[in-house]
C-alpha cells in the first residue's frame, strides 16, 4: 500500500486533467474522462468520479476484475503521475458529491482556458450523474515526459514549477 | 465507425491524448500522449523517445485504446487499435524523427534525443464518445462561424487562381515575391509569410516578408535547423499545429534533465517570426530537385494550416518555384523599362548627413553608422557600387557587369544576383535610406546617394 504525500494531495486536487483506465477479462483496456476526485483522509484511497454517460464500460470492468489507473496531468507543464490500486467500493455518486465534481470542472476550465480550450467548452462536459469508485492506492509511478517516466515514484512530490507558456 | 479522415484535426498534436494499454498480468496502464499520428485510414503510429510502459505492454498484450479530441469541436473520439510492428527506418520514420528535431532544436535539446521506434498499430475501431459533451446551447456557446467546406473550398481555389495570375504577370523577381506574399494575405488570409531564399552558402536568408514589419528581411536560417532549415534540407513540407503545446511539452523534458543534472548546454533558438505562433507551415520551392526557396507562414491560430492547406498551397509553391526561376535566370533585355513601386521619397530638403560605410574584410560584411548592414556577396556588390560612385560619380550600372567582374564571388551557374540585389535594396532601406539602388531597366540599376559617403576598410572588426 503507499499513501499520497501532502504536495501530491494538492497536486491531484487542482486543475489537473485526468484519465482513469480499466481492462476487461481478455485484458483489452478502457479508458474514460473522469470528471474530480478527493483523496481520502489518511491519503491511502481516491475516490474518482465518473459520468454515467460515458463510462459503463469502464464501470463493468472494474466491477468485474477491480484493477485501475488513474493518471493526472498538469495541462501547463505536462508534469504527471500515475496511481495503480485496487477498487474498493462502486456506488451512485452522492449529491453532496456533485458540487467537488462541479468544483473540479470549474478548476480546469480555468486552467485550460488560457492553453486554447475555451471555459464555455468544459462546461459542457457531461459530469453529472456520476459513479463515485474510491480505490486503495497501491503504486505511484512519475509519468512526467523525460528519462524518469515510468519510474516509480520516489516522493516527496515535486511542485510543477513555473512554466513559460 | 468513422473514417480517421474525417477527424485528422485530432491528429495534429494539438491536443494531448490518452492511451490506454494493459500488462499480460492483466495490470492497466494510463498515459498521455503529446501526437498520434496519422498513417493512413487503418492505421495511426506512436513515437518513442524514451524506453516506457506503454511500449512493454503492447509487445506482450497488443490491445490498446486512445482517447483523443478534437481541436475544433471538442468532440471526443475512442480508438481501439491493436499493435502491428515498429519501425526504426523507412518514410514514416524519417517523417516522425523530423518532426520532433524540428521542435528539439527551439528548445535547445536538437540531437539530445533520438526517435528510437515508431510503433505502428491496427485500428480497429474508431468511435465518437457520445454523451462527453452536452449539445451547444445558443445562449452560451458561439456559433461556428467558419464556412461550409464548399463554400471554402471555392474561396481556396479563386485564391489559388489569383496567387497563380500574379506569379505570371510579375515583371521581376521583387514583384514577384512581394506580391504573391501580399496575395496570400488578401485573397487566403495567410497574415505573416516570408520567402526564404539559399545564398549559395548553406543559408537561407529572407528576401521577402509580409505581416512583419520593416524588420523580416535579412533573418537568416542554416539549413537543417529548426522547421525552415529542415523543410529546406528534406525538400519537403511540414507543418506544426499547436506550436505552445509543443514547446511546453520539450521544456519540461529540458526541465526534467536539468533536474537529474543531464541538462543539454545548447541555449533555446527563438522561433523565427512571430513570438507568439501557435502554427507554421513551411513548403520546399522546387524546381525538379532543386531547392530554389522556402515559403514559410504562421499564425496565432493553432489550427491555421492543416492537411488541406498543405496540400493546396503546394501547387502554389509550384509555381512560385517556377516563377523565381524564370525571374532569377532570365537573361535580362536591357531596353525594357520595369515597372516598380516607388521607394521611399528622398529626405526633406536639408544639409546632406554624413554615413560612414565601414567594410570588414575577414567576413565580407558591411557596417554604417556603426550599425550591421550587410555581408557576404550583396556586401561585395555594395562596396563596388559605392566606390565606382565615389571615384567616378558613376551612378548605373548593370546585372551583366556584376556577372562578370569574378571578385564577387557570383557562382556562374544560377548566381541568384536577382535575390541578392532584392536583398541589398531592402537592407538599405530600412538601415540606410540616404542610399538606395532602384531598377530602372530590366537588368539596369541606379544608385541614388543623398548623402556624403565616407567609406572606410579594414581587414577585421
Amino acid at each position: 500500500m503507499a499513501s499520497l504525500d501532502p504536495a501530491l494531495v494538492e497536486f491531484l486536487s487542482s486543475g489537473v486533467v485526468l484519465g482513469c483506465a480499466s481492462r476487461d477479462a481478455r485484458l483489452v483496456p478502457r479508458s474514460v474522462w473522469p470528471v474530480g476526485l478527493r483523496v481520502e483522509p489518511g491519503g491511502e484511497e481516491i475516490t474518482v468520479f465518473l459520468p454515467v454517460a460515458t463510462a459503463a464500460e469502464v464501470v463493468a470492468n472494474l466491477r468485474d476484475n477491480r484493477r485501475i489507473a488513474l493518471v493526472a496531468t498538469a495541462p501547463v507543464d505536462h508534469r504527471a503521475v500515475q496511481v495503480k490500486g485496487q477498487v474498493l467500493e462502486i456506488r451512485p455518486a452522492s449529491d453532496e458529491e456533485r458540487s467537488e465534481t462541479d468544483r473540479y470542472r470549474a478548476c480546469l476550465a480555468r486552467t485550460v482556458d488560457p492553453l486554447g480550450v475555451p471555459r464555455a467548452v468544459l462546461l459542457r462536459v457531461l459530469h453529472w450523474p456520476a459513479h463515485a469508485v474510491r480505490f486503495r492506492v497501491e503504486q505511484l509511478f512519475v509519468q512526467t515526459p523525460g528519462p524518469s517516466a515510468g519510474q516509480p515514484f520516489q516522493g516527496p512530490f515535486r511542485p510543477p514549477e513555473p512554466v513559460r507558456t | 465507425m468513422i473514417s480517421l479522415r474525417d477527424i485528422p484535426e485530432c491528429f495534429e498534436g494539438v491536443i494531448p491524448a490518452m492511451m490506454t494499454t494493459c500488462s499480460l498480468e492483466g495490470e492497466p496502464n494510463i498515459t498521455e500522449i503529446s501526437q498520434v499520428h496519422l498513417v493512413d485510414d487503418q492505421h495511426v503510429a506512436l513515437s518513442h523517445q524514451f524506453f516506457n510502459k506503454t511500449q512493454r505492454n503492447v509487445r506482450e498484450n497488443p490491445h490498446a485504446s486512445v482517447l483523443v479530441l478534437s481541436p475544433r469541436t471538442f468532440e471526443m473520439y475512442r480508438l481501439e487499435l491493436r499493435f502491428d510492428h515498429p519501425e526504426n527506418e523507412g518514410p514514416l520514420f524519417d517523417e516522425m524523427s523530423a518532426r520532433l528535431q524540428v521542435i528539439a532544436s527551439h528548445t535547445g535539446m536538437l540531437g539530445v534525443f533520438q526517435l528510437r521506434c515508431a510503433d505502428v498499430y491496427d485500428v480497429l475501431s474508431a468511435e465518437k464518445v457520445e454523451g462527453f459533451l452536452l449539445p451547444p446551447d445558443p445562449r452560451v456557446d458561439r456559433p461556428d462561424l467558419a464556412p461550409g467546406r464548399v463554400a471554402a473550398i471555392a474561396r481556396e481555389l479563386r485564391g489559388l487562381q489569383a496567387i497563380s495570375g500574379r506569379v505570371n504577370r510579375a515583371s521581376c523577381l521583387e514583384v514577384l515575391l512581394e506580391s504573391v506574399l501580399q496575395a496570400l494575405d488578401e485573397e487566403l488570409g495567410f497574415r505573416h509569410s516570408m520567402v526564404l531564399l539559399p545564398d549559395g552558402r548553406g543559408r537561407l536568408v529572407a528576401t521577402a516578408s509580409h505581416g512583419y514589419g520593416s524588420g523580416g528581411v535579412g533573418a537568416e536560417v542554416p539549413l537543417g535547423e529548426g522547421l525552415i532549415g529542415t523543410v529546406a534540407a528534406r525538400r519537403r513540407p511540414m507543418r506544426v499545429a499547436g506550436v505552445g503545446a509543443e514547446l511546453r511539452y520539450w521544456r519540461t523534458i529540458r526541465a526534467e534533465l536539468e533536474h537529474a543534472g543531464s541538462a543539454p548546454s545548447a541555449p533555446e533558438i527563438p522561433l523565427p517570426g512571430l513570438p507568439d505562433a501557435q502554427a507554421q507551415l513551411a513548403l520546399p520551392l522546387l524546381v525538379g530537385d532543386r531547392l530554389v526557396g522556402v515559403v514559410a507562414l504562421e499564425s496565432r491560430t493553432a489550427m491555421a494550416f492543416d492537411a488541406w492547406t498543405e496540400t493546396f498551397l503546394n501547387i502554389l509553391a509550384n509555381q512560385i518555384a517556377l516563377g523565381i526561376d524564370r525571374a532569377s535566370s532570365a537573361d535580362a533585355d536591357e531596353s525594357e523599362p520595369i515597372p516598380i513601386a516607388p521607394g521611399p521619397a528622398p529626405s526633406a530638403v536639408r544639409a546632406p548627413r554624413k554615413r560612414v560605410f565601414q567594410l570588414f574584410r575577414n567576413d565580407d560584411c558591411i557596417f554604417v553608422d556603426g550599425e550591421y548592414l550587410i555581408r557576404n556577396i550583396p556586401a561585395k556588390i555594395l562596396w563596388k557600387l559605392l566606390r565606382a560612385n565615389a571615384e567616378s560619380g558613376r551612378t548605373e550600372f548593370s546585372n551583366r557587369e556584376l556577372r562578370l567582374d569574378d571578385s564577387l564571388g557570383l557562382p556562374e551557374l544560377r548566381d541568384n544576383l536577382e535575390s541578392r540585389l532584392i536583398l541589398l535594396r531592402k537592407r538599405l532601406e530600412e538601415k540606410c535610406p540616404d542610399v538606395q539602388i532602384r531598377p530602372v531597366r530590366r537588368g539596369r540599376f541606379e544608385l541614388q546617394v543623398s548623402c556624403a559617403v565616407d567609406l572606410r576598410e579594414s581587414e577585421s572588426a
